[in-house]
């Protein structure tokens, strides 16, 4: 049998994962900042891509700061597993960037097929292109939040899509992550999921392509913000039909018999049956009510209901809320191990520590990160022990709004 | 039913290609061919069917990478990785690795006959993970002129049994879905071995 792959790598947001957007200030939220701060963040996105620096959202700038000096800045809570479990290969990727807009923090999940690249590339590069619409988008008036949102998103897949099926042309070398043993230039039978969730001050954007899914757990009650695109749900099947393609049961329902399921990014050559438009749930968020968000690959969810995700990820935060207000140091036997491998996730080395944050405010909130990626962790090893076939990728969320 | 690719769509230039877009009559050649080599006599619980490529490049060029049974992966665009002991000979058997998101994980494939004269190669599938049973194919290559040029036309057919849960009509499209992509990337594969060729000596 296949070498199980163990080893859980995972992160959290206190690790010095990406940039911490803490531009906190206190005053009244505005409506109308939302349009300009997108607008803002746009520009400055550009400016980050020529200087080739990480990016960081620290509020350093003229018109930024003014504008992000009224209001305050919710701080992204969260933690991730990815591991590769009985699968031969790892094609699962995750993306976490706080701050990826001021006052907005991005996720995604992204499981790949065929081979690894898309679902590389769509890690490396859907933020970018979210931040790239989203800038974009601002100018376009009279459109609400709700609008807006699912426009940026629609287009941002677009755009990924394209990019995929452009950098698997023979002009562009393979990725170093291609597991191919021939590596062929060109790759038209690759593909990947894409379920993506943008966190922001009132809204909860979650745009889904493709099987892996994003849950809300909202009063107790496990609601899925995105709906599995697989060939026979009766919606889906339609449109195949409609455009002319089949769909054959082989193992499960799939097109032409072959992908199991019917929207991803890639996969050109299943075009127009498979497409890359994503469906697109704009929350509005419910203070008090609101607990966490978790979007996984169906590695967990083909073994785990969204039911028993929630009640896994809420025993977690709950034993660790008790622990933070006893004080009692955390003793866990999950210790999860921490992602330090690329290198531009180095610590904050140098950075002005948080100006919103006393030092137990700090503690408090690697405690809660701490907690998200222990029950990313905790998700992923039930996957695991109740025998999921394929890679699991977990991202956890905590939603609960912080005491000022 | 042959279904033959390379018509129209290839002409649509800078459109990637599509399944979708692998639909064409059967030509008389064709047709005299596929007589000829691709005898198969499916039972009352096997279906059979064939598909045709046009390639705009040489015989032995297409030959030289579908005659190489140990390295299905040189153009077959769902096989990762293959293990085959030994030479190339009839009787040969590959341990083929395929790429995720399909029905299958692995294969198991003897070669039956390997014709470097004829340009016929037969394999049948022994084992894996699929529902392909009793599998056999034969895909010959043949040498025709494609806009005054050198070209090949290679024909692949099968014949498999029908799995339970599916008619004789799903196992053929499914199975001659499989082969269209196998064939295209083929075809690809081989072009972009002409153009090569024909570029080479400039770089010396």
């Amino acid at each position: 049998m296949a070498e199980i792959c163990c080893e859980v790598v995972a992160g959290s947001s206190s690790e010095g994962k990406g940039p911490e957007c803490d531009t906190g200030s206190r005053a009244a939220r505005r409506r109308r900042m939302e349009i300009r701060r997108l607008r803002v963040v746009a520009e400055r996105g550009a400016e980050e891509e020529t200087s080739g620096k990480r990016r960081r959202l620290d509020g350093g700038g003229g018109e930024a700061s003014t504008d992000e000096e009224d209001r305050e800045v919710e701080r992204a809570r969260y933690g991730f597993t990815s591991v590769c479990g009985r699968r031969r290969d790892m094609e699962d990727s995750v993306s976490a960037c706080p701050g990826f807009l001021p006052g907005h923090h991005f996720f995604g999940v992204f499981d790949g097929h065929g081979c690894s690249h898309v679902a590389t590339s769509c890690g490396q590069r859907m933020h970018e292109i979210v931040v790239d619409e989203a800038g974009a988008a601002a100018g376009s008036a009279g459109l609400d939040e709700e609008a807006r949102w699912r426009g940026v998103m629609e287009r941002s897949f677009a755009r990924m899509d394209a990019e995929a099926v452009a950098s698997s042309r023979g002009s562009v070398a393979p990725a170093p992550t291609c597991r191919c043993e021939m590596q062929l230039p060109k790759c038209d039978h690759v593909g990947s999921t894409a379920v993506v969730a943008v966190l922001g001050p009132r809204h909860v954007v979650v745009a889904n392509c493709g099987d892996s899914r994003a849950v809300l757990c909202r009063g107790g009650a496990a609601i899925p913000l995105s709906c599995d695109h697989k060939p026979d749900r009766p919606d889906e099947l339609e449109r195949i039909h409609a455009a002319g393609g089949r769909v054959i049961f082989w193992d499960g329902a799939r097109v032409f018999g072959m992908l199991a399921m019917s929207r991803a990014i890639g996969d050109s050559y299943l075009k127009p049956y498979v497409i890359c438009d994503p469906e697109v749930r704009v929350m509005e968020r419910k203070d008090g009510e609101d607990e966490f968000l978790i979007l996984a690959s169906d590695g967990l969810w083909d073994v785990v209901s969204n039911e028993v995700a929630c009640n896994v990820v809420r025993a977690c935060l709950r034993s660790s809320g008790r622990r933070e207000r006893n004080r009692s140091s955390p003793t866990s036997n999950l210790s999860p191990r921490q992602s330090s491998s690329s290198g531009d996730e180095a610590p904050n080395d140098g950075a002005p520590s948080a100006a919103a944050g006393s030092e137990s405010d700090e503690e408090s909130a690697a405690e809660e990160d701490k907690a998200c990626a222990e029950a990313a962790v905790l998700l992923t090893k039930l996957a695991l022990a109740r025998q999921t076939s394929d890679n699991v990728s977990v991202v956890v969320v905590n939603l609960r709004r912080r005491k000022l | 039913m042959v279904e033959v690719g390379g018509g129209a769509a290839e002409a649509a230039a800078g459109r990637r290609w599509r399944l979708a877009d692998e639909r064409c009559d059967l030509r008389a050649a064709e047709t005299e061919y596929v007589r000829r080599f691709h005898r198969h006599e499916p039972r009352d619980h096997q279906c059979s069917s064939a598909v045709a490529k046009h390639i705009k490049a040489p015989v032995h060029l297409v030959w030289s990478l579908v005659r190489r049974f140990d390295q299905p992966q040189l153009f077959k665009p769902f096989v990762s990785r293959c293990e085959m002991k030994g030479n190339i000979e009839i009787g040969s058997v590959r341990e083929v690795n395929v790429k995720s998101g399909l029905p299958a994980t692995r294969s198991t494939e003897r070669l039956e006959l390997l014709d470097d004269n004829e340009h016929i190669l037969s394999v049948r599938f022994v084992g894996g993970d699929h529902r392909l049973k009793n599998y056999s194919s034969i895909l010959t290559v043949h040498p025709e002129v494609i806009d005054g040029r050198p070209g090949t036309l290679v024909i692949e057919s099968f014949v498999v049994d029908v799995p339970e849960g599916n008619t004789k009509d799903e196992t053929c499209y499914f199975v001659e879905a499989l082969l269209k992509c196998n064939l295209k990337s083929l075809a690809e594969v081989s072009e972009r071995l002409v153009v090569k060729d024909q570029t080479e000596p400039l770089d010396r």
